[in-house]
């Protein structure tokens, strides 16, 4: 509801009953979480053969093994950490999470992960891509069935600070909305060029009242009651 | 209330719950999980305001930095809170106990299913190639199956091999590769309206048909069949109940009932998890005899054989018997 139908944000509640913002990453982010675990898993197979070549017929068993688990037990391992998500996946700030928000259960990972061989069909994540794309939720087929999401991790937000101008309560009674929009738009003057900011600030001129002014003075005023909403009432 | 003096009101708590968090994160990174038991309780505390306080955030619309902090937040600690960590020994005593064989139980019309698509195309190619050895031909290409006859002909150094791997323990990282590779296409394919499963389980099955239809007709049969009846009890099992969880898969997709195609799909695949957990460890276990009893060739025929029908009396009983009291 805050963010428009534009965002492909998906809500899921908590037991504590809230509900946490889910925003599941798209095909892109994933592309270049999977290079980069790709080429860490190239590295470290390069690296066990180099090993394995020392070890004689028990290194050729330790490479082959070393292969089956990269190929199919890389990326459940690190799912099932507290990180939720491969190296790659947390270097592009991604995570896997259940659909219901909670970390990934051991029965899924598995799952999704095993079923990345029906991803792969017919060729390249051909079928996987494809589900990606068509969905709102950028799902993959192992994702569909195993429950998951690969969501991005929440970024760190600057705190707001407002302009320096005088505290002014408004001229009329406000909604919660409007008192809202009023305070994003004054945590955000700082980035707008000063006409954007009057023309924007101008459709709240009601709230200032002094119907006769224009331009930068009910800028100011709505800056300030942006101020005064937000408790800076000297 | 103005959003300053809440933020100011509750300023300490959410910095102390951010701390929190991030000190469990590097913890967790370097592995040594004793966080302190004060310290779990204090955090479910402050996890739990901070939800209160997110609510009353939204509800007056404070501004979007603040809201964001919260969610930011309480979304960390709703992960670190809710993520599992019993893997433990009871868990497993448990799945091997019971979970396990029941799960194959509640499954067996499935498991039946590809049982059939399994064995019929093995007995069918099995009897068509031992009367007609060319055949074998419509199968695998001949340098195929010259290499099958290779690996079972001659001495008993090279046997079951391929020549270019030289030890057991070289082979037994092959054979879970392998086998693996195979149970995980007949898994997935159940995806594809479960076709995809019965076509490697066919396709498998008639493989499997051929080459010891072939190799019994070339009369090397006594040591293919000394060679693979151990192991195969784990391995071909494992392979029907991999290509039963795919039908299971397919079924859920083709037969939603009252549910979603999508709900029935997710339903289907936590039904049979467990089948895949276990085929997974069968298919070790098969990969290990393979690799290393299998090839003692030096044992008398009767020791092999003997352990051979233990070895399927055994599997075959678990599944049957094994966890149906205490329900």
């Amino acid at each position: 509801m805050r963010r428009g139908a534009l965002d492909t944000l998906i809500e899921a509640e908590t037991p504590e009953g809230i509900s946490l913002e889910l925003r599941p990453a798209g095909l892109p982010a994933r592309f270049f979480a999977f290079l980069l675990d790709w080429a860490i898993r190239i590295a470290v197979i390069v690296a066990a053969a180099q090993i394995s070549a020392l070890m004689g017929g028990i290194g050729t068993a330790v490479w082959i093994i070393s292969l089956f688990v990269l190929e199919w037990l890389y990326p459940v391992a690190f799912e099932l950490g507290r990180a939720g998500a491969t190296p790659g996946k947390s270097a592009m700030g991604l995570r896997v999470v259940m659909d219901s928000g909670l970390p990934v259960t051991p029965a899924a990972s598995l799952t999704r992960n095993l079923l990345r061989v029906a991803d792969f069909l017919p060729l390249m994540y051909g079928f996987g891509i494809i589900s990606m794309l068509l969905r709102k939720d950028f799902k993959r087929l192992g994702d569909l069935v195993a429950g998951t999401m690969v969501v991005h991790r929440p970024r760190a937000v600057a705190r707001a600070s407002l302009p320096e101008v005088e505290a002014v309560a408004p001229a009329i009674g406000i909604g919660l909305t409007e008192q809202a929009a009023i305070v994003a738009l004054a945590s955000r003057a700082s980035r707008m060029t000063g006409e954007r900011l009057d023309e924007l600030a101008a459709l709240a001129a009601p709230v200032v009242g002094q119907p006769g002014d224009s331009g930068a003075v009910v800028t100011r005023r709505v800056l300030g009651v942006a101020r005064w909403l937000m408790g800076q009432r000297k | 209330m103005t959003p300053l003096q809440f933020e100011s009101l509750y300023e300490a708590d959410w910095k102390r719950l951010e701390d929190m968090v991030q000190q469990c994160l590097a913890r967790g990174r370097r592995g040594a999980a004793r966080a302190p038991a004060v310290q779990g309780e204090q955090l479910a505390i402050l996890y739990r305001r901070a939800c209160e306080q997110l609510a009353l955030a939204r509800q007056r619309a404070y501004p979007p930095y603040l809201v964001e902090r919260l969610e930011r937040v309480t979304g960390d600690a709703h992960q670190l809170i809710y993520q599992r960590r019993q893997f433990g020994a009871a868990a497993f005593r448990e799945f091997i106990a019971r979970g396990f064989p029941r799960t194959v139980r509640q499954h067996r019309y499935y498991v039946l299913a590809a049982s059939l698509l399994f064995l019929v195309p093995t007995l069918v190619l099995g009897v068509l190639i031992h009367q007609r050895p060319d055949l074998v031909l419509s199968v695998m290409d001949a340098n195929t199956a010259d290499m099958f006859e290779q690996m079972y002909s001659g001495d008993g150094e090279s046997l079951g091999r391929r020549r270019d791997v030289n030890s057991d323990w070289a082979m037994f990282g092959y054979y879970i590769r392998n086998n693996v590779g195979v149970s995980f296409q007949c898994f997935a394919g159940g995806l594809f309206l479960g076709l995809g499963s019965i076509f490697y389980l066919v396709f498998n099955g008639a493989q499997a048909g051929a080459v010891a239809g072939y190799l019994t007709e070339r009369g090397l049969g006594d040591t293919f069949y000394s060679f693979v009846v151990t192991h195969a009890s784990f391995e071909l099992t494992a392979i029907v109940l991999s290509g039963a969880a795919g039908l299971r898969l397919g079924n859920g997709l083709l037969a939603p009932r009252r549910l979603t195609r999508r709900a029935s799909l997710v339903k289907a695949a936590v039904e049979v998890a467990p089948m895949v957990y276990g085929f997974a460890l069968m298919l070790l276990i098969a990969a290990a005899i393979e690799g290393f009893w299998s090839s003692a060739t030096w044992l008398p025929g009767v020791v092999r054989y003997s352990v051979a029908a233990a070895c399927w009396a055994g599997v075959l009983s678990y599944f049957i018997w094994q966890g149906r009291r205490a329900d």
